[in-house]
């Protein structure tokens, strides 16, 4: 039947006072957290690499680079004509209950020439996975669906890298709505399997591709979440000897977001100074050459702080990270700060309910040419029963 | 005028009373109001004689956002207008149908099905079509349609398809079926010869 709203409300209004009392406590934590971070710009380089160090492996805050913690970068002048790429999946998972079993993934990409007037390129590839390799892990498990992730992300930087190598010897941006460090992906049950193995070493040689074809790379990530510029303040504040894990996850900043502070400090179009990912998985980056580094860039007059990953590549290439910065303003300029190619990429990948119906019409029509009876489990047919019950209206 | 036949879209939905197609196409060859164009039914054997009496895009809210900024990249209403999922919608009157026998001017005997091919006219049908002018009366008799404005249209393409000499006296024919069926609103009658004279 739903929701039951009546014995929602008391809960409601909690949590409107919660979310209340905690945009107050953080927006008092703002000014602390800019003042720490100036204090850590002060700090010797070396002494801060020295407290990074001593934080260990399992410390997840963001490593500074040569550029000063405290400045921001003004926007860069875009290249007359830039080529911007951007490819988003989506999926249907596996479904036990439904028909067959099978997943699909759906990629849509799209090259808008800045500068030419021309109409945008635009390509969108479907994938139908059935076969039992597909469809069962080593351990004969059938896949999940952070596996289903895993293959969508690859397939996604494949399409970057073939374009981008169509267009080689040409100014051209590619970007990926998402974290450049597989890292939603490489959650797989937790194990990280030969196959998981297998896919990450195609990706790295994906971005090698991407390297070769001089193309700047972003991975663009919307309303970040991050707070690993935090770990890293929280860390500049501790004396040495008081560095341990208990200490680093006593964090003043509890439920503040690098965001929230880069709002603050970056005006329209400025980009944070570099960062290095302390993410674990950066280590195998880091081995093939594409360590991820980070920036957080204003990409609106209306102050929407986005995170923006890149391959070091681009990091330590002044001309590829000027190209990576103007080319995703200039990209932004009528999307209200969310880059336009992949608005297009999102729409041309996305499966509408109406389309995934249609399919599903077509594969039980298939079966049954084959002599096979299509049939969902009770527990799906109830489901969408049960789902139709439409509620009165008076 | 082309002579060949271009296809302007496929059906979405149909009755024998018309029909609706939608195509992507770009804006040089979309339909135009109050033309003729004709979609295939009963298996190939016949074809429907359309009259474009609507033109619509679909309601879209990305577009709308981009409509309202100031300036908007070359490139991206290139995107809007050629490759985005927005397909431009017509609807058409049954006024006909084409057989072996040639063109009748009436209902015809079935629609065409969903995804039939819809094609403009060529001029030459377009003439041998409205050589007949009994279609008239299926116009006036529509309801719910913008019919004096639809009337006066199709009777002007239909003289400029003519060779110039035979225009005026198409027009001069088609004034008079106009006035047989519309003696009893002179009103109507006046509006729809104005409309024909002031765009001659």
């Amino acid at each position: 039947m739903g929701i039951h709203l009546p014995s929602l409300l008391p809960q409601m209004q909690e949590l409107g006072q919660a979310l209340y009392e905690r945009s107050l406590q953080v927006s008092a934590m703002i000014p602390k957290a800019i003042k720490a971070l100036h204090f850590t710009a002060e700090l010797d380089h070396s002494e801060l690499q020295s407290k990074i160090k001593k934080a260990g492996n399992r410390w997840t805050g963001a490593i500074p680079t040569e550029e000063t913690l405290n400045l921001t970068f003004p926007p860069p002048t875009a290249p007359q004509s830039l080529h911007v790429i951007g490819a988003d999946g989506s999926q249907i998972y596996p479904d036990r209950h439904a028909a067959a079993f099978y997943y699909l993934i759906n990629i849509g990409s799209i090259v808008v020439s800045h500068g030419s007037g021309k109409a945008p390129t635009i390509q969108q590839e479907s994938q139908l996975f059935f076969e039992l390799e597909d469809l069962y892990d080593e351990a004969d498990h059938p896949v999940q669906n952070a596996y289903v992730n895993l293959r969508r992300d690859v397939a996604e930087m494949k399409i970057l890298a073939e374009i981008a190598e169509s267009l080689a010897g040409e100014q051209t941006l590619a970007i990926l709505d998402n974290s450049l460090l597989l890292w939603m992906a490489l959650q797989t049950g937790g194990s990280t399997s030969r196959e998981t193995d297998l896919y990450l070493q195609q990706y790295l040689k994906l971005l090698d591709r991407l390297r070769s074809s001089k193309t700047g790379l972003a991975g663009f990530i919307d309303r970040p979440r991050s707070v690993s510029v935090l770990a890293l303040i929280h860390l500049a504040g501790l004396p040495d000897d008081q560095i341990t894990q208990e200490t680093l996850r006593l964090t003043p900043f509890r439920g503040l977001t690098d965001r929230a502070i880069f709002t603050k400090l970056l005006p329209p179009g400025h980009r944070s100074p570099l960062f290095i990912s302390a993410s674990p998985l950066n280590r195998d980056f880091r081995t093939a050459g594409h360590e991820v580094h980070f920036f957080y860039l204003n990409t609106d007059a209306d102050g929407s702080v986005v995170r923006v990953e890149i391959p070091t590549w681009v990091a330590q290439d002044p001309e590829l990270l000027n190209r990576v910065h103007a080319g995703i303003l200039k990209d932004c300029q009528t999307t209200g700060g969310f880059p336009y190619t992949l608005v297009r990429a999102h729409e041309l990948a996305v499966i509408p309910a109406q389309e995934r119906a249609a399919f599903e019409d077509m594969l039980q029509r298939t079966l049954l040419g084959h002599g096979l009876r299509p049939t969902q489990s009770q527990k799906a047919l109830t489901k969408q029963l049960t789902g139709q019950r439409k509620q009165h209206r008076l | 005028m082309p002579e060949s036949p271009m296809m302007i879209g496929r059906v979405t939905r149909c009755s024998t009373r018309g029909f609706v197609g939608a195509m992507q196409i770009s804006e040089n060859a979309l339909p135009v109001f109050g033309s003729l164009c004709q979609a295939e039914a009963q298996g190939g054997r016949s074809y429907v004689v359309g009259l474009v009496y609507d033109i619509s895009i679909t309601d879209d809210q990305f577009a709308r956002q981009l409509a309202g900024l100031d300036e908007v990249p070359q490139e991206q209403i290139a995107d809007g207008q050629l490759n985005r999922q927005v397909p431009v919608e017509f609807s058409a009157l049954a006024v006909g149908f084409h057989d072996d026998d040639g063109f009748h001017q009436s209902l015809p005997p079935q629609p065409p099905l969903t995804l039939a091919s819809v094609f403009s006219m060529v001029p030459k049908d377009g003439i041998d079509f409205t050589s007949e002018l009994h279609f008239l009366q299926m116009i006036l008799n529509a309801p719910q349609l913008p019919v004096d404005e639809l009337l006066a249209t199709t009777l002007r393409l239909s003289a400029q398809a003519r060779p110039e000499e035979e225009r005026e006296r198409f027009l001069l024919q088609a004034g008079r079926e106009v006035a047989r069926l519309l003696a009893q609103d002179l009103t109507r009658l006046e509006n729809i010869l104005r409309g024909l004279r002031a765009k001659e």
